[in-house]
């Protein structure tokens, strides 16, 4: 078999031709703001009533930079979230994620040992769950959070049924 | 998660009921408790020992009268001892209760553990899912003549059978029997036949130790024992040393081990698959049958290159996954130190098909991959840009797709084939990380099992990273639907008649199972 060396110049690994990409659920960004951002906005809060109180001007800045981080962090995570991406095709399922530094893992459904669907507290308040696939390698790192639970169980499901009927062994 | 396990004993077995797989309850060697525990009196040893310390420390530093002192001292014996009494009732009668509850049976396909006082456990594995079987021999255990035999299926994290302890006999003949089973013979004796072994070659002790003495710990000892006695000699101060004891009691450990694990290093050939044995005070017995092994690499240190010494590693499923587990770390070794044709003779036992093409010998693109830099033996490597990022081994970066694996190449100091079956790729990805992608670049991964062996070649050309991961996925279904069966010895013939042994096959891959479960 020939080498890849040919490769058609331009071609990126990030955009397979012909794939067009599920989008996760924007609310994947509120439960990670929830989870990330708001915190710090707490925090940041905390500091401006204690500066207040005891006219601890110094501490107002702080606060300041509490609340800006809380901002990049809300931002970051909006563009994390609009990055995942995933797709079924014929054979494999593909995942991306990530825009300074991007991660596309392809797995073909033979190799799919197990699924996992899990959906923490928070999650479950803004109806999202995750997907999670499992071959026998711990390094195949494809998850997929930000479902809705009818798109994770229909996820699940199809995953499972087409692992069954591409099955292959170690 | 592990079916295998789970599976009620159900299975009727197919062949005659041989002496090993009689389908009878067995008990361990009734040694066992007495060699498990040795460790409680050990304990117990040090505490005596710590604890009449303690009391003789006492003893000087007090400036109580002498009566009162031995009476304090006789105090402390008597209840240290009354203590460890207990404690040594205790242990021995839990690791009798322990080996009167454990038991294990053998049938035709599979293997059966049931053990724990409490709780009890039960742990059937089938042999076709078998990976590997190891044969361990812990000195205490050799000198009574007794081994555990630990059988390894893919589970997810600890899915294998340790019996502990048979005698080596019994451990033998279940090997066998378990590794016939696995590849799908059948015998009509009392027993089943050894596969004939045959010795290919043995690490010489020179050239273990020399290896180690080349290695990097050894090199970084020197340089420490240096500097501290400059140290020493230019302050006149010895608290460096006790500061930096620890680490170098550590780096000595980590040689030792390797010593000791590498020590006797015989690899053998035989139809079961490459039998190893090594080790100094444990001795292992590994047999890794073909077809289990999920990915090879072949490595050299920048000191060893000299010499001309090489490294073989391997990831088989269920000898990785925990690194943590000290008896374990050293179980994909494969050759500890080889010369260079040795190393590609390893290579050539667990893959004996590289996929090169008729008109090409393998060699020039093995020896391409040890050794050769950008496009030598076909490889695809890195374009010169990756210099920017990778300025050392930016050169040696590349693969090469063959019909049967996928070589991957790197490091220029520390050099590094990796080789993955088709068969065997369980998933892919391709990592962009900001500076890559400013100069076109992109790092591509071979998901493989768990294992010592992460395969990644780093910084190809975008696109030639682009069409890999779009084509390896594709071959590597293409090669698992056309890899031959589990049961290794049931290779059909070349021509298609229907197998000679009727109704006993099932399809290579039965459809209700998957290899790990």
């Amino acid at each position: 078999m020939s080498n890849t060396t040919g490769a058609t110049p331009g071609a990126e690994p990030f955009e397979p031709p012909g794939v067009t990409w599920n989008r996760v659920s924007p609310r994947l960004a509120t439960v990670r703001r929830v989870v990330g951002a708001v915190p710090l906005l707490l925090v940041a809060v905390a500091t401006t009533v204690a500066a207040v109180l005891l006219s601890w001007t110094w501490l107002l800045p702080v606060a300041a930079v509490f609340v800006l981080v809380a901002g990049w962090l809300s931002w970051l995570v909006g563009r994390q979230v609009s990055a995942i991406g995933y797709a079924e095709r014929g054979a494999d399922l593909l995942v991306r994620r990530g825009i300074m530094w991007r991660q596309i893992v392809v797995v073909p459904y033979g190799r799919l040992q197990y699924v996992d669907v899990q959906a923490g507290p928070v999650d479950r308040i803004f109806g999202i769950a995750r997907v999670q696939l499992h071959t026998a390698s711990a390094a195949t790192d494809a998850s997929i959070a930000g479902l809705s639970p009818q798109e994770a169980a229909r996820l699940r499901d199809s995953l499972t049924s087409r692992g069954q009927a591409q099955l292959a062994g170690l | 998660m592990n079916r295998a396990v789970n599976q009620a004993a159900d299975q009727v077995p197919l062949g005659p009921p041989a002496a090993a797989a009689d389908g009878q309850w067995h008990r361990v060697h009734p040694l066992t408790p007495a060699i498990r525990s040795w460790q409680i009196f050990a304990v117990l040893l040090v505490y005596l020992a710590q604890d009449f310390g303690q009391t003789a420390l006492r003893g000087d530093v007090g400036d109580s009268p002498a009566g009162q002192l031995s009476k304090l001292n006789g105090r402390w014996l008597a209840g240290g001892g009354l203590v460890a009494l207990v404690v040594l009732v205790l242990g021995l009668t839990l690791a009798y209760l322990s080996w009167r509850m454990t038991r294990y049976r053998v049938t035709a396909d599979a293997l059966e553990l049931q053990h724990g006082v409490l709780s009890r456990r039960q742990r059937q594995a089938r042999l076709d899912r078998l990976q590997a079987v190891d044969i361990v021999q812990p000195l205490l255990a050799r000198i009574f003549g007794l081994a555990r035999l630990t059988l390894e299926v893919a589970g997810g994290g600890d899915s294998r059978i340790e019996l502990s302890y048979l005698t080596e006999r019994q451990a033998q003949r279940l090997r066998n029997h378990l590794l016939a089973a696995a590849a799908g013979v059948r015998y009509e004796t009392e027993e089943a036949p050894e596969a004939p072994e045959h010795l290919v070659f043995e690490v010489p002790l020179q050239r273990l130790v020399g290896s180690l003495l080349l290695s990097s710990v050894t090199v970084w000892l020197l340089l420490v024992t240096a500097g501290l006695a400059v140290s020493v000699v230019v302050f006149d101060r010895f608290e460096f040393v006790a500061g930096v004891l620890p680490a170098a009691l550590g780096a000595g450990s980590v040689i030792w081990r390797r010593f000791s694990t590498g020590f006797g290093f015989r690899v053998a050939t035989s139809p079961d698959g490459l039998r190893l044995r090594h080790g100094l005070l444990e001795q292992r017995t590994q047999t890794v049958p073909p077809g289990r092994v999920q990915a090879v690499q072949l490595r050299q240190p920048l000191l060893w290159r000299a010499a001309g010494w090489w490294l073989v590693e391997v990831n088989v499923a269920g000898y990785g996954g925990r690194q943590n587990d000290e008896k374990h770390t050293d179980a994909g070794l494969l050759l500890p130190v080889g010369t260079r044709d040795e190393a590609v003779a390893v290579l050539s036992f667990v893959l004996p098909d590289l996929g090169v093409t008729d008109s090409e010998h393998p060699g020039p693109v093995v020896d391409a991959g040890l050794s050769g830099r950008l496009g030598e033996g076909g490889f695809a490597a890195s374009p010169r840009r990756a210099h920017w990022i990778d300025p050392i081994g930016w050169s040696r970066n590349g693969f090469r797709v063959t019909s049967s694996a996928l070589l991957l190449r790197s490091g220029v100091l520390h050099r590094r084939l990796d080789v993955v079956p088709h068969a065997r790729t369980q998933s892919c990805g391709v990592t962009q990380g900001p500076l890559q992608r400013r100069l076109g670049l992109a790092s591509f991964a071979l998901h493989s099992t768990p294992g010592p062996i992460r395969p990644v070649v780093e910084h190809l050309d975008t696109a030639v990273a682009a069409r890999l991961l779009e084509e390896q996925a594709r071959r590597a279904q293409a090669a698992r639907a056309a890899a031959g069966p589990e049961r290794w010895m049931e290779r059909p013939a070349p021509s298609p008649a229907p197998s000679a042994a009727g109704g006993l096959q099932q399809p290579a891959e039965p459809a209700e199972g998957s290899g790990i479960e």
